[in-house]
């Protein structure tokens, strides 16, 4: 078993991360705490891996639910830039999940690119394909003028109240 | 078989981990769990019990698990509903401990390139497999494996760096 680990650090992981999970087997995992009680470097690895799987999980995106529309909303200032992971995260969140009434809060987001508006149609695509809409909320100015130029505020409703957006989509006002 | 004081003090981070993924990190009785399984593996080992130099880890978890399944026994016998329960799968880091090393992970995710991320977090959030992640992402073998020791160095640095300076984490 050792010798395994040490050799092979994807291995390793692959190991760690089921451990962590809880998904070994009684036997096995008894045996992988026999190993690292006795060895300092794959318990040094198992905490690394903690942090990391930590750092990752770190929701880039809150998401709701307000009856049956999902509310997303960034954790912290994004840009939807080409180059950010925000933008990706976002997408998957949508496209992942398979919501399909959607409302994106963008009240912290400060600027877009044409990947971000190019991803922001996908969504939108992805939510009407579903029977659903994708509408935004609280887009500031620099936004909102980018939304404008490109006519894309004539296909992606915008609204500057939380209810009254939800309420469009249909349902009693929250 | 001898164990110094340093030795037990190096065990006992390792026996917390153990005892807390059994028992849970919110268990009250953590630190007298860890006290009893360290004080019962040094009695062996005064007393030449530990006969097998390559088996002390399995020795050590034997008494862990012991020490766990009597602390557990006697928490049914004294309460019907004992308040103690594992943790969900993935809360292994206490909230208190996460707290401290916030901004240190933050830092260290910041050190990672988007392309790096997006492999993690498939590898660790996503649980695709390591052929998966070079089949969608077009990366060699080696390219991973560079991508995954990397990140894994930084993190190990956090937490060396926190259990050799606790305290400074906040701070750095």
């Amino acid at each position: 078993m050792s010798t395994n680990f040490h050799e092979d650090p994807v291995y390793r992981e692959e190991f760690i991360t089921a451990y962590l999970r809880r998904r070994l087997t009684a036997d096995l995992a008894e045996q992988w705490e026999s190993h690292y009680l006795a060895c300092d470097d794959c318990f040094e690895e198992i905490r690394a891996t903690e942090l990391l799987i930590r750092g990752l999980g770190e929701p880039m995106v809150e998401r709701r639910r307000v009856n049956d529309v999902t509310v997303l909303r960034f954790a912290q200032g994004a840009q939807l830039l080409a180059s950010s992971l925000e933008l990706s995260e976002l997408s998957n969140v949508i496209r992942l999940q398979n919501d399909s009434k959607v409302l994106i809060d963008l009240s912290r987001v400060s600027r877009i690119d044409s990947t971000g508006l190019g991803v922001l149609m996908n969504c939108y695509c992805h939510a009407v394909k579903n029977a659903g809409a994708l509408k935004l909320l609280n887009a500031d100015a620099p936004v909102r003028r980018v939304l404008s130029v490109t006519k894309i505020d004539s296909v992606l409703q915008m609204f500057e109240d939380e209810a009254a957006a939800i309420a469009s989509f249909g349902l009693p006002q929250a | 078989m001898n164990f110094s004081g340093e030795d037990l003090e190096r065990l006992r981070p390792k026996v917390r981990f153990k005892v807390c993924y059994d028992v849970g990190f919110f268990c009250p009785d953590v630190d007298d769990i860890v006290q009893e399984a360290l004080m019962r593996f040094m009695l062996a080992a005064r007393e030449d019990k530990i006969h097998n130099q390559a088996a002390v880890g399995a020795f050590l978890n034997g008494i862990c698990r012991n020490v766990v399944s009597e602390y557990r026994r006697r928490n049914m016998r004294d309460e019907p509903m004992p308040e103690v329960v594992p943790e969900p799968p993935g809360k292994s880091i206490a909230e208190s401990e996460l707290f401290e090393l916030r901004d240190a992970i933050a830092q260290g995710m910041e050190q990672l390139s988007e392309r790096d991320r997006r492999v993690l977090r498939a590898f660790y959030l996503e649980e695709k497999s390591k052929d998966e992640i070079l089949k969608q992402t077009g990366m060699t073998d080696e390219n991973f494996r560079v991508v995954l020791c990397r990140a894994k160095e930084r993190f190990r640095a956090i937490y060396l760096e926190r259990t050799q300076h606790p305290g400074n984490s906040r701070h750095s």
